[in-house]
């Protein structure tokens, strides 16, 4: 098996969509039902092994922004890839990850990403058509659905993101 | 510190140095690290090793070494260990700074304020969302209010439908009530007059609605009686099955006969017959029918007695008719109706038929006069009856007349 390599991945969506509740759920398998806002950017660190070699994750939460002007880019600098989130039960957050995508390509070129709508458990308040995501992944983006709560579909998600970013 | 006094400058850093956590790492070009130094434990890296890849020790520094601009900064970045720091990135001649200062209580204080901040959005949010909800079940609520009014309107209508269509049908009802019960009023009629009348003559009766004809009234009517002789005697010694089954046929003989004729069947009493011409429709020569109808009677019933004296019934039949002004009408009370005759020439008939002989026609002078032309009569002489204060000249019907025919030569 290849030298282990680290990339920088970092974790972008709206506020309270779940971006820490991800990285806790696929760094340490655990889930908090309390909510505390992340100010600034948190930092954590999670070895994923691929198939041919180990990829040490270098995960960077990012405060969540609805106004994406409030986005600091100095903590984009240096990714490899970035992981997009977005709140199944809040349409609105769909779009503040659209917004965000745009502003990354713009600044820092085209990088692996992968959008995930996160709280997939919540399927009774889910608001998010199946049309609007069909259209995105003919667009070729990757979409995946996502509980940070039962842990469904993380795992996987982090993984593909991995394997693109090692390439 | 340029305009500082030393001693407050040094006290200064001194102060900076302690609450601020400060620590440093040196990093060459070719991303080792070379130096460390200040409150590291702090930043969990107190086992960093000098000479080895700065990444690899410091993960925070991955992708930003080296950096593309300096002075350059992170702000607010939580470590593994728990601290938050800005992050300064420096350069001097030979290597790049990492001075990290920690931010730990401001961002704490941050991120209180923060807080309520995105919790009253979400609040917000989930308030928007709510009232979207609501307003939706509202106007669903709406909606089936609609439809139910609207249900409900079509069933009024339709309740209304069916009423009228009862009524409508409660009227066609009773008009079919009117209609059976003017049948049945016809039919009761029609059977009423079928029993004095022939069939058709009743219809004509019926038909042309006057019943003013059966109210009492006087008319000149031919009288015809007929009865069997030996009857009485016959019906003491036989089996009343037998009796019966006689009269039936002789009846149904008779009968036909007399509507045939245009008589009116006046009653039956045993092997009697009562019928009269003339009434209730008047017909033309009641005389010359009364007789016509007495010989072909008398026929018919010589056809009947062959068979009857093969069962050993000796029967007679004997006819006697008159012809005078009757009084004729419904008599009888509610229930009961017959028509009838009342009169003289009744029982001068009833007379004449009483003394007949088997196979006589006895009839007045009158009937005789009338009937000369078709027939051929013999006189009796005159005979007095009981209950006639005069004699009574009688002839006998022989035979109808032949009619002449001339002879070709």
């Amino acid at each position: 098996m290849a030298a282990a390599v680290q990339k920088k991945i970092c974790m972008l969506g709206g506020f309270s969509v779940g971006k820490t509740s991800l990285v806790k759920r696929f760094v340490a398998s655990v889930f908090s039902e309390t909510y505390l806002t992340t100010v600034g950017v948190k930092i954590d660190k999670k070895t994923v092994e691929l198939s041919d070699r180990v990829v040490n994750l270098i995960l960077w939460d990012l405060a969540g922004e609805d106004d994406i002007s409030s986005l600091r880019m100095s903590y984009l600098r240096g990714a490899a890839g970035y992981v997009l989130v977005a709140d199944g039960t809040r349409p609105s957050t769909l779009e503040v990850a659209l917004s965000l995508r745009r502003r990354v390509e713009a600044e820092f070129g085209a990088l692996p990403f992968v959008l995930l709508l996160n709280k997939n458990d919540l399927q009774e308040q889910w608001a998010i058509g199946d049309g609007e995501v069909e259209n995105l992944r003919r667009d070729g983006w990757w979409v995946r659905s996502t509980s940070a709560r039962t842990g469904e579909g993380v795992e996987d998600a982090f993984g593909a993101l991995a394997e693109r970013v090692a390439r | 510190m340029e305009g500082l006094p030393a001693t407050v400058a040094e006290q200064l850093q001194a102060l900076i140095y302690s609450d601020r956590a400060v620590a440093y790492l040196q990093v060459d070009a070719e991303l080792n690290l070379v130096a460390a130094g200040g409150h590291l434990a702090a930043y969990g890296l107190s086992g960093v090793h000098l000479g080895e890849p700065a990444a690899e020790q410091a993960f925070f520094l991955e992708g930003l070494l080296p950096p593309v601009e300096t002075p350059f900064s992170v702000p607010s970045v939580e470590l593994a260990s728990g601290r938050v720091a800005d992050l300064y990135f420096l350069l001097d001649e030979e290597a790049w700074w990492v001075v990290l200062l920690d931010v730990s209580a401001e961002r704490d204080s941050a991120r209180r304020m923060q807080q309520k901040a995105y919790d009253m959005t979400l609040a917000q949010e989930r308030e928007v969302l709510l009232n979207r909800r609501l307003e939706a079940a509202n106007a669903a609520l709406i909606a089936a209010r609609r439809e139910l009014e609207a249900s409900h309107d079509a069933l009024a209508d339709a309740h209304a439908q069916v009423q009228a269509q009862a009524a409508e049908l409660a009227a066609w009802n009773k008009t079919l009530e009117e209609r059976v019960a003017a049948q049945l009023t016809e039919i009761e009629r029609m059977s009423r007059l079928k029993r004095f009348f022939a069939p058709a003559l009743a219809e004509l009766i019926v038909s042309s609605g006057n019943e003013r004809i059966l109210e009492s009234h006087r008319r000149d009517i031919a009288v015809l009686f007929c009865d069997l002789r030996g009857f009485t005697a016959f019906a003491e010694s036989a089996e009343p099955e037998e009796v019966m089954a006689l009269l039936h046929g002789y009846h149904a003989a008779l009968v036909p006969l007399i509507q045939e004729f245009g008589g009116t069947l006046d009653r039956f009493v045993g092997d009697g017959l009562m019928v009269y011409f003339n009434d209730p429709l008047p017909c033309p020569n009641p005389a010359e029918r009364a007789v016509s109808l007495a010989i072909a009677m008398r026929d018919a019933v010589a056809a009947l007695a062959q068979n009857w004296r093969r069962h050993d019934y000796h029967l007679g039949f004997g006819i006697g008719i008159a012809q005078g002004f009757a009084t004729l009408g419904q008599i009888g009370f509610e229930g009961r109706f017959d028509y009838s005759a009342i009169g003289t020439v009744i029982n001068t008939a009833a007379r004449l038929c009483e003394v007949a002989k088997d196979g006589q026609i006895l009839v007045t002078s009158r009937i005789a006069t009338a009937a000369a032309e078709m027939a051929d009569i013999s006189e009796i002489g005159p005979l007095t009856f009981k209950g006639l204060r005069r004699p009574l000249a009688v002839s006998n019907v022989e035979t109808l007349k032949v009619p002449e025919t001339s002879e070709v030569a």
